[in-house]
Formats: C-alpha cells, sequence, structure tokens
C-alpha cells in the first residue's frame, strides 16, 4: 500500500491519552450500537481505551481488539498492530513482540511496525537488565548468607 | 553453567517454533532467559552457535511433521533457521522469550491479569489466518476521520487568506504562497478523510446488508418452524376432538339407554354403526365432515337442551383453541393456497377465521362448506331452490339469500350430529319429539326445515336453523349481527328479521323511502333525479347492506347510500356521489366505505356525511372490503386490488399476465379479508387464499 504510512499510526499516537471527554463519547457510541455495534466505533473505543494511561481500560481496549480480530477476518492485519500496540502498553512485551512480527513477516517495509519493533527490544533491555539486577542482587545477599550459614555450620562443626 | 546452556538451547529452540512463549511458560523458561542477558557479549556469541545447532536440529523433525499439512509454515521455518545464523538475528532471538521481571510477576500472580490473558487469547490457526486483501482504508483512519474535524475552525482563515492576496504587498507574497500550498494541503488532507468517510459508509452499509440478510434468512426459518407447529397444532387438536366425540358418544349411548330404556332401535355398540352408516343416507356425506374441529363441539349439550335448540347463537361453542397466526408472517401478497371450489362462476363466499372453515356459493346452484387449513370440502348447504347470492358467515352461522326468494340459516356445530358413530337417529328423534312445540310455534317450515327425518337431501341439511322467506322477489343482500339480520331484495325492500325467533320483524320500503325524501322541503329534488340513474337491469336493486345496532346502511342500485335508523324505520340520511349502483359497502365507527359499478371506491365520514376519500379503478367494483390498514377490492380483474391506507399505497394481489397458453386468468369477482388473510372467489370456480 502505497499509503501505508498514514495507514497506521505509530506507537507515539498510542502514548498520548484522549481527554476523559473524548473518550465518553467514543463510550457511548460504542454502548449505544449495542449488540450490533459496528467494526469502526468498536475499534475507535478500543483505539481510546488503548491511549489511555489506565491499565484497566487498556485491557479492555485490547480485548476488543481480540474480538474485532476474531470476528472480522478482513481486518487482521492491521489489528494484529493494534494488539501489539496494546500489549507493548501493558507491558506485555513478549505477546506485543509476537503479534508485531506477525505484522512484520507480511509487510517487512511496515515503518510502524519497524519502529514497534525497536521500542519493544529497548523495554525489554531496560527492564530485563533491571530485573536482572535485582535478581543479581538478591542471588549474591543469598549466597552470601548462605556462605555465612554454611561458614557457621563449618565452624560449630 | 553447561547444564543451563542446554536447557536454554531447548527453550530458545521451542520459542520460535511454538512462536507462543506463553503455551509453554515452565517457570526455569523465562529465569534462564535473564540468566542469558547477564552474560557477556562473547560468551553470547559462543552460546548462540550452540543454540543455533540446538535449535535446528529441533526445528527439523518439527518442521518435516508439520509440513504435510502447511507448506507454508515450513517455509517459514526454514526462513527463521537461516536467520538464526546471522549473529543479530541470534542476538535477537535470545531475547525472544523473554518476558521482563514485571511482566512475569503479573502474568503469573496477579487474578485479573492471568483472567485478561485468557480472554485476549488468540489461537495460533487464526494468527496464521491472516487474510492479505486490505479494506479500502484503515481501522485507524477511520478512527481519525470520526473525530471531531478540526478543519472547519480553520474555513474563516482561508478567508483572511484570500482578502490577504488582495490586500498585500508583493513582498508578503512568498508568505502568502507558503500559506496557501499549506492551505492547499490541509484540504487535500480534508478530502482524504472525506473519501474514507465515504467508504466508511458504504462499508457499513454492506454491512448492514448483510445483517438483513442473515435475518431474513433466520426469519425464513423460523417461518417454517411456526408453519410446522401450526401443522401440528391442527393435527393435535383433531386428535383431541376425536378423543372428545368418542366420549360423547359413549355418554350418549349411556344416556339414551338411561332414557328411552327398551328402545329397540338403539344400537347396542358402536361395532355395527359402520354397516348402518353405509346404508342410511348419512352415508353420502363424505367422511371429511366429521373430521372438521369446528364441527365437534358439546353436542351433547345441544341434545338435551331444548332451549339450546331455539337459540343455537347463544349456545355456540367457543372457538378453535388454538389461533392460527402464520399469514400474519408472510408477505404480503403471498399465495398461501388455492382450490377449485366450484366448476361455475363463485357469486358469494366468506369465511370465519383465517384457516377456519369457508363457504361458497356459485351459479351452479351449490353451497359448500370448506376447511381452509386443510382445503377439504366438509359438505353441502342444500335447501335453496335456486342459486344463492349472497351470504355470511360467523362463527358457526351461516346465512344465505337466495334468487328463490328465501334465506336461510344454518348452524355448522350441528353437523356433528353425523359424526362418526353413535345413535343418531335416535338423537334426531328425541329432537324432533322433544321440540316439536316450540317448533311449530314459530313457523311450520322451520321445523320441517329443520327435522331430518322429513328431508332427505344429503350434505349438511342437519345445519338448516331457519328459513326466512317472507320476500317475494330474489333476495340480494343480507347481513347478521347477534340476533338481527337484515336482507335486501329484488323487491325492493329491506326487512329486518329477529334470529331467535325466526321472524321479520320490519320491512322497509327504499321506493317509499325515496319518494318520501324527495318531497320532503329543502330536499334537492332535482339532485336525486341526476343521480338516480335510469335503472340497471343487470344491478341488483339492493346491491348491498350492512347494520350495526340500529344503524343500517344500504347501498342501492342509484347509486344513492341510505343511512336508515332501524328504530323509526325512516332514512335518516343519503350519501349522495356515486354515479353507478352501489355494490358493497363497510362501515366501522368512523368510515363508510363504498364500491360501485361507476368503478369509484368512496370512503365517507359517517359524522359529517361528506366524503372523506375516494378513488377508482379501471373497471366497475363488484366486491370490496377493508380492515384497520387496507381495503381489498375486485374490480372485474385477474388481480385483487389492494389500497394500503397507513401508506397510501395502491398495489395488486396475484398475477395479472396471461396464463403461458395465452388465456386470460380468469377474473375476480368475490373477494373477503379479515386479519390480513385474504379470500377471492373467481368466475371459474377458483379460490385463491392469500396473505396481504
Amino acid at each position: 500500500m502505497a499509503s501505508s504510512a498514514d495507514r497506521l499510526p505509530y506507537a507515539a499516537d498510542a502514548e498520548s491519552p484522549l481527554k476523559e471527554a473524548e473518550l465518553a463519547v467514543l463510550r457511548k457510541q460504542y454502548e449505544g450500537e449495542g449488540q450490533f455495534v459496528g467494526v469502526q466505533t468498536k475499534f475507535n473505543y478500543a483505539w481510546g481505551l488503548i491511549k489511555s494511561d489506565k491499565r484497566a481500560e487498556q485491557q479492555l481496549g485490547v480485548r476488543l481488539l481480540t474480538d474485532i480480530f476474531k470476528d472480522y477476518p478482513e481486518r487482521r492485519r492491521e489489528c494484529v498492530y493494534y494488539l501489539a500496540l496494546g500489549h507493548y502498553r501493558l507491558g506485555n512485551y513478549a505477546e506485543a513482540r509476537q503479534y508485531n512480527e506477525i505484522l512484520l513477516g507480511k509487510e517487512p517495509g511496515n515503518l510502524q511496525a519497524q519502529s514497534l519493533r525497536g521500542l519493544i527490544d529497548d523495554k525489554v533491555a531496560r527492564e530485563g537488565l533491571l530485573g536482572v539486577a535485582i535478581i543479581g542482587g538478591v542471588a549474591m545477599v543469598a549466597t552470601i548468607v548462605g556462605s555465612a550459614i554454611w561458614k557457621g555450620v563449618a565452624k560449630k562443626r | 553453567m553447561d547444564a543451563q546452556s542446554t536447557t536454554a538451547g531447548g527453550t530458545v529452540g521451542e520459542a520460535p517454533a511454538s512462536r507462543n512463549p506463553r503455551q509453554g511458560p515452565d517457570g526455569g523458561e523465562s529465569l534462564i532467559g535473564h540468566a542469558l542477558t547477564a552474560v557477556s557479549g562473547r560468551d553470547v556469541q559462543a552460546f548462540g552457535r550452540t543454540v543455533t545447532a540446538t535449535a535446528a536440529t529441533l526445528i527439523q523433525p518439527f518442521g518435516d511433521s508439520i509440513s504435510a499439512t502447511s507448506n507454508h509454515y515450513q517455509h517459514a521455518m526454514t526462513d527463521i533457521s537461516k536467520e538464526l545464523r546471522k549473529p543479530s538475528i541470534q542476538n535477537r532471538m535470545l531475547g525472544f522469550a523473554q518476558r521482563t521481571p514485571t511482566e512475569l510477576v503479573r502474568s503469573k500472580l496477579s487474578t485479573t491479569e492471568i483472567q485478561h490473558r485468557a480472554l485476549t487469547f488468540l489461537p495460533e490457526d487464526l494468527l496464521r489466518a491472516i487474510p492479505d486483501q486490505e479494506s479500502q482504508y484503515s481501522l485507524f483512519q477511520g478512527f481519525q476521520a470520526t473525530l471531531p474535524d478540526p478543519k472547519k475552525s480553520r474555513k474563516p482563515s482561508k478567508k483572511d487568506g484570500q482578502k490577504q492576496i488582495t490586500d498585500s504587498d508583493v513582498d508578503s507574497n512568498t508568505s502568502v504562497v507558503e500559506k496557501l500550498t499549506k492551505e492547499r494541503e490541509d484540504l487535500a488532507h480534508q478530502l482524504e478523510i472525506y473519501s474514507v468517510r465515504k467508504n466508511m459508509a458504504s462499508s457499513e452499509i454492506r454491512e448492514i446488508d448483510i445483517k438483513i440478510a442473515n435475518l431474513n434468512a433466520m426469519r425464513h426459518i423460523v417461518l417454517e418452524r411456526l408453519a410446522k407447529l401450526e401443522q401440528e397444532e391442527a393435527q393435535l387438536e383433531h386428535e383431541i376432538l376425536e378423543v372428545d366425540n368418542k366420549i360423547e358418544d359413549i355418554q350418549e349411548d349411556m344416556d339414551s339407554v338411561h332414557l328411552e330404556e327398551g328402545d329397540s332401535d338403539t344400537p347396542s355398540s358402536d361395532t355395527n354403526n359402520g354397516s348402518f352408516m353405509s346404508e342410511s343416507v348419512y352415508g353420502k356425506l363424505s367422511n371429511s365432515t366429521f373430521k372438521n374441529p369446528k364441527k365437534h363441539r358439546s353436542k351433547s349439550k345441544s341434545n338435551t337442551n331444548a332451549t339450546s335448540f331455539k337459540s343455537p347463537i347463544l349456545t355456540r361453542p367457543a372457538g378453535r383453541k388454538s389461533m392460527p397466526i402464520l399469514h400474519e408472517h408472510f408477505e404480503p401478497g403471498t399465495r398461501i393456497s388455492e382450490y377449485q371450489t366450484h366448476t361455475d362462476s363463485i357469486t358469494s363466499l366468506d369465511f370465519d377465521v383465517p384457516f377456519g372453515t369457508m363457504v361458497t356459493a356459485a351459479l351452479d346452484d351449490t353451497v359448500r362448506v370448506w376447511d381452509l387449513s386443510s382445503g377439504r370440502c366438509l359438505g353441502m348447504l342444500e335447501g335453496h331452490r335456486a342459486s344463492v347470492r349472497c351470504l355470511q358467515v360467523e362463527d358457526n352461522l351461516v346465512a344465505t339469500g337466495s334468487v328463490d326468494a328465501s334465506i336461510r340459516l344454518w348452524d355448522l356445530s350441528r353437523a356433528e350430529t353425523y359424526s362418526g358413530a353413535g345413535n343418531h337417529i335416535n338423537k334426531k328423534k328425541k329432537y324432533n319429539g322433544e321440540d316439536a312445540d316450540d317448533e311449530e310455534t314459530d313457523d311450520g317450515r322451520q321445523s320441517s326445515a329443520i327435522s331430518t327425518g322429513v328431508s332427505s337431501a344429503a350434505g349438511l341439511t342437519e345445519c338448516a336453523v331457519h328459513c326466512l322467506d317472507s320476500h317475494v322477489d330474489e333476495v340480494t343482500a343480507i347481513y347478521f349481527q347477534g340476533d338481527t339480520l337484515v336482507s335486501g331484495s329484488a323487491d325492493k325492500t329491506l326487512r329486518q328479521w329477529d334470529l331467535e325467533k325466526g321472524r321479520c320483524v320490519q320491512t322497509l320500503d327504499v321506493l317509499w323511502a325515496a319518494a318520501q325524501s324527495s318531497i320532503v322541503p329543502g330536499a334537492d329534488d332535482s339532485k336525486w333525479r341526476s343521480t338516480g340513474r335510469s335503472a340497471d337491469i343487470k344491478a341488483d336493486f339492493v346491491g348491498t347492506l350492512q347494520c350495526f345496532d340500529a344503524a343500517l346502511a344500504c347501498g342501492t342500485a342509484d347509486g344513492l347510500v341510505r343511512l336508515w335508523d332501524l328504530r323509526s324505520g325512516q332514512v335518516h340520511r343519503s350519501l349522495v356521489g356515486h354515479t353507478g349502483p352501489v355494490t358493497c359497502l363497510q362501515f366501522d365507527d368512523v368510515h363508510l366505505v363504498t364500491g360501485s359499478l361507476d368503478r369509484s371506491i368512496r370512503i365517507w365520514d359517517l359524522r359529517t356525511g361528506s366524503i372523506f376519500d375516494a378513488y377508482g379503478y379501471d373497471n366497475p367494483i363488484t366486491s370490496m372490503q377493508f380492515d384497520a390498514r387496507r381495503i381489498v377490492s375486485a374490480a372485474q380483474e385477474p388481480v385483487v386490488k389492494v389500497y394500503d391506507k397507513a401508506d397510501g399505497r395502491h398495489w395488486d394481489c396475484g398475477n395479472k399476465e396471461p396464463l403461458e397458453d395465452g388465456k386470460e386468468r380468469s377474473i375476480v369477482d368475490q373477494v373477503r379479508m379479515k386479519d390480513g388473510y385474504l379470500v377471492e372467489g373467481r368466475r371459474d370456480g377458483v379460490v385463491g387464499v392469500w396473505a396481504c
């Protein structure tokens, strides 16, 4: 697609939350259409939710997107990207990466997906290092304590 | 570390194979991943090579086993294993199965997170089944298009820009050009958004179309279910009535034995009835007669109770237990069924309820009773010595007016006296014996008509209740309601009858009323003359009439509709307008609708006596009926003309086109409708049933 640059939002778009009133409009529309809600309305609400700062709203957004993915095969390709974004926002980087790679497998030249891949890698590396540092610290303490105990036991013997 | 590396190799190898780390998250997998990030880059390189080897061996057999089913998947796998050899990819692959610690903690410990994961889980096959075709606009574009338009605020600025062009000097030209280019871009963007919106709307319409199609399909299925249910319902009712009949017969057997002890005529059992019936005159009756649910009702009641015989209307049993509603769900204009009822032109027909009982009269001088749900002829009403011109069915009561100047009243519920087995002869004798006094005081002829011993004719003669024959010329119109029956005749009189006593209670002379109105001061004599046509020989003098309580309306050959007060016997209003004989009329509490041979249908306002609405067809109107929603009429065409009052639409019910062999379809002469269930009778004796 020539206009693929416009067709998908960048991850940065997802970082800017909508105003409460704007989200309320989308929610009202979504709830107003009831059982036979249209795909666009559903997506609008889901997208608004994913942009939110609140985790519960983000989760609901991902759920709606999952529904869209299941119900509208013709929308799957873009939906997989929004799912990746949603999971990225939620911090579920494994899923985010998985979905993003699926899209990249289909469209290797997709700029949005490429940038998301970079973002996910960064996040994982940073949080991973942080986690390893913590685990490392815990392990260190454990070793020290353990060795101390061991020494104590040895001394007792 | 060595032991760890082999385990890690296995895990890393699995990750791309399953492409879904969630599917096999054993705690060690992630922990090892973190451990791996801790080792230095050089170690990773070395370690990566061993991992590639392990992964390759793991992938290869796995890919082979899969290859039979999904080819492209195998390609993907080989691609991945190729890419795995690149160091940069290897680095990434190592991180592939990774979860960050916070993620890990959340995914393992928080119930809401676990719940959410379960809800948003997408199975592998769905993820693989991503179709290639793209929609015309992306959802995100749709989202942007639905956002409130920020461009609108810029519209005034556009005008400013235009002003600037006119006002500006040369040196500001460049900035103006810049501004205009920007504006152009904005406008182009706006145009794009509009096209997206357009696409959105059209795709939404398509979605709705699909939904409508689905709903229609569902409706069809449910309609079929409804039809089946009604069939089964009718079947059940039929069975119930059969059982009821058996019970009643047995009871009657016991009763008669009790009442007429030692009567030698009483057959001792049901078993010999078969031969008995076949020898009797009643054997001529088709067996189907006895199967009509409507005719198997509380016979013991009417048999043992003398008063009930005198006034059959009062003791008329309740109608069918279940109410057919199927026709309400058909598309208007759907043909439900078609029967060849007579061999000659149908002169009159009526039915009680949708899928109930229909009575038809034709020029072949027969009156037949039909079961509309099965299409069977239940019998004939015999007694008239000439053809029947008009008839009405109300519940079990049928009134027929004939060219032989008599009116006969029938109670179809009495047909049951013939039913199946039992001591019917005895019963009838009992009738005559017990009721003889009452009957004779009423009318000698009536008792003869009723007494089955005298009337040897086949058919449903048992149903006859009264014969009203005070008219001296053919009866052309009848209408009854409750105990009152009114009739119009070619002898130019209207008569009012008391159905309970079977007597004429009032005679209204139409000619006298016409003369009265013409000599009343103030009445416009010329108007009457101008509307009164020279008598059309073909048209009935009294074409139609209807009464309600003390109000009677009649339409006559002079084109007038007269409203009578039955208490005073006077015409209190004449509706002038039709230029041809009035053939049909019907009124409710507000409107009176009339059809005439002058090809028009007029709707009158009863309160003011003025015309409320009128419309015309190409041919004279011979029959008309209306309900809350539509007016149906027969206008000498092969179709029924329907006027939908709700949306002001005229349409034809039926097929107007000539038959395949080039012959014209037969003309519809008579039409009746109740609750959107329309029955029409044609000149070739065919009756069609339609939903409308």
